[in-house]
């Protein structure tokens, strides 16, 4: 239950952390979301928004409709009922084309490469929107094509230095060992240049070195570029320190909202980790 | 000697036998490395372009009228496919996708059958069909209709490989095979992509059709040639632009040299099944092919 014990500690980053933040405008905005599988409801009446500039995590125990959440903000799920805002545009569901075209990159909770292709491949994809040259230039692939690639690459790199994988450049990812994968899908989302970066448990699965580079990137991102995040993670003590403000869903529903701090003690968010004694 | 240019002869032939497989198999690999599925249609675009072709030809349009319209008709296949089918299957299992090609199959044939009626058209348009005789004496004849099919086909494959191997199509085109919702999540407009790759499977149907065509006649038994790419497929790797050429390559050399050399041996005909045999040796031992993905499941 490492989950709990993070959960109860008292938080050692925030205290400097939550005066220090200015609260950004709102850039992303879920409105009474609702999303159901044939009989199963994912979310049931869900809002909350998203500040400009902020680290926002999203928790709950397992089926809680964490990654669902982040599906309708990107697009691949359309809620049946609600809205969501973003860029001020409100609309009933978001379409993956035009968020990731306006800005919304993300990972997935299992990582989603393209396995075959290497390091540099893999984040060049995450350029494909910025690439101003229709797909006829691209297919002949000289001189103005041609041109911009070599402009996009060296953004690439920049990311690569960013992220420290120089030495698996020209690696197929399907090899590279699962923390390093996890590295690589952040990368080909940074390649996107993101307002929002949308990440379904980055930390899934890796040890506490790892995990700690890990919330070193996203902390960087999140500070050089003004990059908002979006984040979903179970690791307790990671959310409570990176985070400036969390939302905890249980079985669809939202049971807290508000800093580390006030949702460590929100006794709904304790019951639902630690379970409720049954009166029967 | 002698023995030395017949086998020369009967392996050259065997290449450019390679070559037209490869040409009906490059439609498949097209297709099968935008979407991870065999599109069991293929044959039948390969007909259903070589039909248009004469179709236009017969109504008395000059030859290069006549292609150009049979791709358009070809380009326009690929966007009715995207938006009367695939689009509605994004992220279903690869069988169902299957189900839906063999669907779209039936439909091609009938439609073709509808449109052109079910003769045999004859089509000549105007490769040399003489020999040519070389080595000492003559002793060895080449085919001028194989040249210049095999020069085709070649100069085809050549230029598709470069296409998806060197630009950022062909990095899409690789995404999306490799996973749907990642590709949809970095932006690669995957309806787009399944045009492209539709439409120029068909493009290429259009041309297998017309060389095969003009050999064998325009003919509903075209699209059964297809299973011929089979072999090749699962020799070339089904994701490997190059594999279906070497694959091709592999399977018309090893058929008309078991044929020639063998059959006096174990009777004749091993032209027929000799493909089949490698495919299933290869199944066996390297399921990916010889160039294909390595096939990697975790347990």
């Amino acid at each position: 239950m490492a989950a709990v014990e993070g959960l109860q500690e008292d938080g050692h980053a925030d205290a400097a952390q939550a005066p220090a933040r200015d609260a950004g405008e709102i850039v992303l905005k879920l409105d009474n979301i609702e999303l159901g599988f044939g009989g199963v409801k994912a979310i049931n009446n869900v809002s909350f928004e998203v500040r400009k500039g902020e680290i926002r995590a999203i928790i709950g125990p397992n089926g809680a409709g964490k990654s669902s959440m982040l599906n309708c903000i990107n697009g691949f799920y359309k809620p049946q009922k609600g809205s969501i805002s973003f860029n001020g545009k409100t609309m009933s569901a978001m379409d993956p084309h035009f968020a990731a075209s306006n800005g919304i990159a993300r990972t997935f909770q299992n990582i989603a490469l393209f396995r075959g292709m290497s390091t540099l491949d893999n984040l060049m994809t995450g350029r494909v929107l910025k690439m101003r040259r229709g797909f006829l230039w691209q297919a002949l692939h000289w001189g103005p094509a041609q041109r911009e690639e070599i402009k996009h690459r060296a953004f690439v790199e920049t990311i690569i230095d960013f992220l420290e994988i120089q030495s698996i450049r020209r690696t197929p990812v399907g090899r590279l060992p699962y923390g390093l994968q996890k590295r690589v899908e952040l990368g080909r989302a940074l390649a996107m240049e993101p307002s929002i970066l949308l990440l379904d448990e980055p930390m899934a699965g890796m040890n506490v070195e790892e995990k700690q580079d890990m919330s070193r990137f996203i902390l960087d991102v999140n500070e050089e570029f003004g990059t908002t995040i979006v984040l979903i993670e179970h690791d307790m003590g990671v959310v409570m320190d990176i985070s400036d403000r969390v939302v905890v869903l249980d079985y669809g529903r939202k049971i807290a909202d508000g800093t580390p701090d006030e949702v460590r003690r929100n006794q709904d968010v304790i019951d639902a980790y630690l379970g409720v004694p049954h009166e029967d | 000697m002698l023995e030395f240019w017949f086998f020369i002869e009967v392996v050259l032939n065997g290449m450019f036998a390679g070559t037209m497989y490869a040409l009906i198999a490059l439609g498949f690999v097209l297709i099968f490395k935008a979407s991870g599925v065999f599109n069991f249609a293929q044959g039948f675009m390969v007909l259903f372009a070589a039909l248009c072709f004469v179709g236009f030809l017969e109504m008395g349009l000059p030859m290069i009228v006549a292609f150009v319209l049979a791709g358009a008709i070809m380009v326009a296949w690929a966007f009715a496919v995207e938006r009367f089918v695939l689009r509605y299957l994004v992220n279903q299992e690869p069988i169902i996708l299957f189900m839906a090609t063999i669907g779209i199959a039936f439909f091609l044939e009938g439609f073709g059958e509808l449109l052109w009626g079910a003769d045999v058209h004859p089509l000549d348009i105007g490769i040399p069909d003489g020999a040519w005789f070389v080595g000492p004496d003559g002793v060895m004849m080449v085919q001028q209709f194989d040249v210049s099919a095999a020069i085709i086909a070649g100069g085809l494959v050549a230029v598709l490989a470069l296409f998806f191997t060197y630009t950022r199509i062909g990095r899409a085109l690789r995404a999306v095979a490799d996973d749907h919702q990642a590709a949809l999540s970095v932006g690669i407009p995957l309806n787009q992509i399944w045009i492209i790759v539709w439409a120029v499977a068909g493009l290429v149907a259009l041309v297998a059709g017309i060389i095969w065509g003009s050999r064998l006649g325009v003919q509903f038994s075209l699209s059964i040639l297809a299973l011929k790419a089979l072999p090749v497929l699962i020799l070339g790797g089904f994701t490997s632009v190059p594999g279906a050429i070497v694959g091709g390559l592999i399977i018309g050399v090893g058929e008309k040299v078991a044929e020639i050399y063998l059959g006096p041996y174990i009777g004749g005909g091993i032209e027929e099944w000799f493909a089949y045999v490698v495919a299933m040796l290869f199944l066996l031992y390297r399921p990916q092919g010889l160039f294909g993905d390595k096939i990697i499941e975790r347990v």
